[in-house]
């Protein structure tokens, strides 16, 4: 019995993460920053690394280094002609520096590829109600996130800010982040992020349709690489992430 | 009404500089309403500049005064084009509605009508905004500018791309719009028979104000050699 509250504990912290993760991950793609999503996933590291010095959640240094990266992402690429992705990657190697400094060696394996089955009741509540609420917050920031994307003129000409968009979405992305690291870990987090999306965008023929795909393929291969990971003893987030690539496969052949 | 109140925008000594390099300089105008305003003037003149002031979004010098709660419609040269972005036109329309998701009959008729208004039929809405043609794009963006009716419209003409008898329809629209609706036009244009038939004001913009006033008076031949250089004269005369 305990092995099975154990594992309806991780389906949901799972299935939850992903919402959140998918939903983003489609505007992700669309905004072209998929690698800057993997890239800003390890910049979590030192947070980590500094959480367990302290001996506080691992989590809450995560989120504390990712929402600091996706707010200095956000400032310097406002304040220079720098991209994202260069400003990011700036930091990944800073960040990757100080974290395998400052993370244990056996606590860096499970930081970057995550462990489901530590995942404990209070966990699962706080993944539940953030991915909850990033998912929302995503949702009611949609519309002006996509006209900001397809024409940001257009958006600022109807009072939209554009650039606060953007800072919004990325601070949801870190938090989307942080939260997956238990679960999948910081190097595959990034991939449950952008590969719902890149396989919905086959299929999609609308905006809404393309959403609505990347969050059931999203979820759909969190439960079946979390079924797969529990039968055959596999690490779930490699197992997930797997899953994600066959439905990627698949979907090649529906592109239209 | 008194010239005052009939004023719905007032540009003073407007200049923009990006760096060092000064874009525009000291321009001054100002549009009543219903006018249509044709700006002109040579690639890389600073017209769109203007209109990105215009709208406030670029930090500039001088003053740009709109007619307080005045609601302006933004028709852009073009979308870039995003072929990541499964945007179908229907999508695109409700982008401006609160309900992106959800079914809101009322902003759908309202499209369905600025689409009537813009000779194009409602069946586009389920198309993809990346297979549109240039010249259903651009009467796609004019309808997305006028939906909600705003008292003026800013429309950057495409410099190419688009037919002669489609461009023709265009202006014509353009003209019926403020005549039905009292709209105000401010109009980049790149075609001075357009200037000639439909603006009842021109400005003549190359970093500086070059010309300003009604076309016949203030679009002299000498004044065209000035903007756009000796060649420029079979413009004019066809």
């Amino acid at each position: 019995m305990a092995i099975d509250n154990q594992f309806l504990l991780i389906l949901i912290s799972g299935l939850f993460t992903a919402l959140a993760a998918s939903l983003l991950g489609a505007f992700i793609v669309v905004k072209r920053m998929a690698l800057v999503g993997d890239v800003l996933s390890h910049v979590a590291l030192p947070g980590i690394g500094l959480a367990l010095m302290l001996s506080i959640d691992p989590v809450y240094g995560a989120a504390t280094f990712l929402l600091v990266a996706a707010f200095g992402t956000w400032l310097i690429e406002k304040k220079t002609a720098l991209p994202p992705e260069a400003i990011i990657g700036t930091f990944f190697t800073a960040t990757l520096a100080l974290g395998v400094i400052l993370v244990p060696n056996e606590e860096l394996f499970e930081s970057l590829f995550g462990n489901l089955f530590a995942i404990k009741k209070f966990d699962a509540v706080i993944i539940i109600m953030a991915s909850s609420m990033i998912f929302s917050l995503t949702m009611l920031l949609s519309r002006r996130l996509t006209l900001s994307i397809a024409a940001p003129d257009l958006a600022k000409s109807i009072g939209f800010r554009p650039d606060f968009s953007y800072l919004a979405f990325l601070l949801l992305f870190a938090l989307s982040i942080a939260l997956g690291i238990k679960l999948i870990g910081s190097v595959l987090m990034g991939a449950l992020t952008i590969l719902p999306a890149v396989s919905a965008r086959n299929f999609a023929w609308s905006l809404k349709s393309f959403l609505i795909f990347s969050v059931i393929f999203g979820l759909i291969m969190t439960f079946t690489g979390i079924l797969i990971s529990t039968a055959f003893n596999f690490p779930p987030g490699p197992a997930i992430i797997l899953t994600g690539i066959i439905f990627f496969i698949i979907s090649l052949f529906f592109k239209n | 009404m008194t010239d005052n109140q009939k004023n719905i925008l007032e540009v003073r000594d407007l200049s923009v500089s990006f760096g060092n390099q000064e874009i525009l300089k000291d321009i001054s105008f100002s549009v009543n309403e219903s006018d249509f305003l044709a700006i002109i003037g040579p690639n890389g003149a600073g017209k769109t500049v203007l209109f990105r002031a215009l709208m406030d979004f670029i930090p500039y010098d001088g003053n740009v005064k709109w007619r307080t709660n005045v609601k302006i419609g933004y028709v852009p040269q073009k979308l870039m084009e995003k072929a990541e972005l499964p945007l179908t036109v229907k999508e695109f329309f409700l982008l401006k509605s609160k309900n992106l998701f959800f079914k809101d009959k009322q902003i759908l008729n309202s499209v369905v009508h600025e689409l009537k208004s813009v000779d194009i039929d409602a069946n586009i809405l389920d198309r993809q905004l990346i297979n549109l043609s240039r010249g259903e794009l651009q009467r796609v963006l004019i309808s997305w500018a006028i939906l909600g009716h705003p008292q003026v419209l800013l429309f950057d003409e495409p410099t190419a791309g688009i037919d002669i008898a489609g461009e023709e329809s265009v202006y014509n629209m353009l003209h019926k719009l403020q005549d039905e609706r009292g709209m105000t036009i401010i109009m980049i244009s790149h075609d001075l028979n357009v200037v000639y038939r439909y603006a009842n004001n021109v400005l003549c913009l190359n970093k500086e104000r070059l010309c300003y006033g009604e076309p016949e008076r203030a679009l002299t031949n000498e004044q065209i050699k000035r903007l756009y250089g000796e060649n420029a004269f079979y413009h004019h005369l066809h």
